[in-house]
């Protein structure tokens, strides 16, 4: 039986690594140009929506075919708030996020009848449902046009850097982070412990006692919660949403991405969504076919990296590290 | 009163009935074996008494209260722990793991979203000490998967006991087994149930292990009860020699 978790890398390497990491990422403002900071700003956005996917997909094993709903609906809902409401921005972003959420409650009710390949059609129906939404509900949604000019209101407290190009980022970055310790805290409690004897074994888990379906609905809850907050850091990023952040092809891309970058680990999806953006960039320079080569790339991981980006990187560090 | 009671339980799949008034008392402390052929329906008496299959009809009282309806894992926490006839475990994780993480599920804040170092701590107390008692602390560190299939069943029984039930169900601990995994099994099983002095419902094919092991046999026959009582009383019933035992000895 193979190994499933790359281990960890330990000590000093490790220390060294992350701090490396959170500078470049804390200094990058400074460095690089104003066109890279978009890219960089979205790679955070669409790493914190990849890493939302990793608790459902990774860590409990339930494959949502449907994720973009949960970063259509966070996106809207806070475009549409920063629009009507003159909500600051701070404020309509969580609001959006704890409304997605709420929204998933009611979706992971639904979509816990089933399990299997119909719990993961059941979600792609409920993001198809939305989309077809979003198309009709014109007075709210805009129709096909979408909502376009979202601001980034100030808001009484003095956060105005907040709505500068370095200052959202800034705000991406800690979404990401905070986000990325929450989850970690969560996978690593008594809860986790029973997401992953869910992942291993449901029925079983059940036999034990746990009330299964209400530990999924919970996951599917902070799922959607934590993609909808990237969702709704997107729409004040690009100023607009529009109904292609509901549509299944982003639910697939995030797939590819939380896959590539390595499931079950969290910080491996953020990378996979990185090396995405990067690749579509690069690739699509060259080539119009450039999803058929990413295509490519995304088999040659699934035959020969399973365990993803991140599975190499630590299998590689913890190799070339010293034996303690 | 019994700790465990059924009265008149049913259990109809369209024509077939797989359960046909079955009544039954188990006392505290008794270790029952329910024998029978093939389809005689002692899993599915498991099932009903687990609540995974809603009896048709009947009353199953657990220390005087009704459970029949219940969902399982409700009737799981009132005290009523069991193994499957198939192997169900967490194959990835270690066996302390899979141990622990059925200690959790007694835990009155087994669902913590944050933290719970502390509630690792009393569960992992309760795990090491079911697995001692089945001994298999020497391999508690290997991935349950990779254990050997006798110890993988005698993971199963320490899983149930570090739920500290008030019952366990055991539905054929040596399915699969070969006779000498069997018989250290079963040795391991006596002992165990000795000391513990646990009250157990047993399914089990193998006579010889019924007869190591239980107090009180009832055999069930398509569906029914056709007798109940001591090993050796069973074991001289006509009737359960006609139906079953044919020759045994």
């Amino acid at each position: 039986m193979p190994e499933r978790m790359p281990g960890r890398i330990k000590g000093a390497t490790r220390l060294l690594i992350w701090t490396v990491v959170a500078l470049a990422l804390v200094l990058a403002p400074l460095g690089l140009p104003p066109f890279a900071m978009t890219l960089l700003t979205e790679a955070v956005i669409l790493g914190l929506f990849a890493m939302s996917l990793d608790l459902m997909f990774g860590f409990t094993r339930l494959v949502s075919f449907g994720h973009a709903a949960a970063y259509g609906f966070g996106a809207y809902a806070c475009g549409w708030m920063l629009l009507h409401t003159g909500m600051p921005l701070l404020f309509a972003v969580f609001a959006a996020a704890l409304l997605t959420g709420l929204m998933a409650i009611g979706v992971g009710w639904m979509c816990t009848l089933a399990t299997g390949v119909s719990f993961s059609m059941l979600t792609l129906a409920f993001a198809q449902l939305l989309y077809a939404i979003s198309f009709k509900w014109t007075s709210v949604t805009g129709g096909s046009d979408g909502l376009a000019g979202i601001p980034r209101t100030i808001g009484p407290f003095g956060l105005a850097a907040l709505s500068s190009k370095t200052g959202f980022y800034y705000l991406a970055l800690g979404c990401l982070v905070g986000g990325f310790l929450v989850c970690a805290a969560l996978v690593r409690s008594p809860f986790g412990a029973v997401l992953r004897g869910i992942r291993e074994n449901e029925a079983k888990t059940t036999a034990l006692g746990y009330n299964t379906r209400l530990y999924k609905i919970a996951v599917v809850a902070a799922a959607y919660g934590l993609g909808g907050l990237a969702g709704a850091l997107y729409a004040p990023f690009a100023g607009f949403a529009n109904t292609e952040l509901l549509f299944w092809l982003l639910s697939g891309q995030v797939l590819i991405m939380v896959i590539v970058g390595g499931a079950g680990t969290l910080i491996g999806p953020v990378l996979g969504a990185a090396f995405f953006m990067l690749m579509e960039h690069q690739l699509s320079a060259l080539t119009e076919a450039w999803a058929l080569y990413f295509g490519l790339i995304f088999i040659a991981f699934v035959l020969f990296a399973p365990q993803g980006i991140w599975g190499l990187a630590t299998t590689r560090l913890r190799r070339a590290a010293p034996r303690p | 009163m019994p700790l465990l009671e059924l009265d008149g339980v049913t259990r109809k799949y369209g024509a077939l009935v797989a359960l046909d008034q079955v009544a039954m008392r188990v006392e505290e402390g008794e270790v029952r074996a329910v024998i029978g052929p093939n389809g005689a329906g002692k899993t599915t008496l498991f099932n009903v008494i687990t609540g995974t299959v809603r009896p048709t009809a009947g009353l199953i009282r657990f220390a005087g209260q009704p459970i029949a309806g219940l969902p399982s894992h409700r009737i799981c926490r009132l005290g009523i722990s069991r193994t499957f006839q198939i192997t169900a475990l967490f194959p990835e994780m270690s066996a302390r793991d899979n141990a622990r993480l059925a200690a959790q599920a007694r835990h009155p804040r087994r669902w913590q979203p944050f933290g719970g170092a502390r509630i690792f701590k009393e569960a992992q107390t309760l795990a090491d000490a079911a697995l001692e008692q089945l001994g298999l602390s020497g391999i508690a560190d290997r991935p349950a998967g990779l254990l050997s299939h006798g110890d993988q069943r005698l993971l199963e029984v320490a899983m149930a006991m570090a739920q500290q039930p008030r019952v366990l169900l055991l539905d054929e601990p040596t399915q699969g087994l070969s006779v000498e995994e069997t018989e250290q099994a079963v040795d391991t099983l006596a002992r165990f149930l000795k000391v513990s002095r646990m009250t157990v419902l047993l399914v089990e094919h193998d006579m010889e292990v019924v007869f190591r092991l239980a107090h009180r046999i009832t055999v069930l026959h398509r569906g029914a009860v056709i007798a109940d009582g001591a090993p050796d009383q069973v074991k001289a019933d006509s009737r359960v020699q006609d139906a079953y035992l044919g020759g045994f000895e």
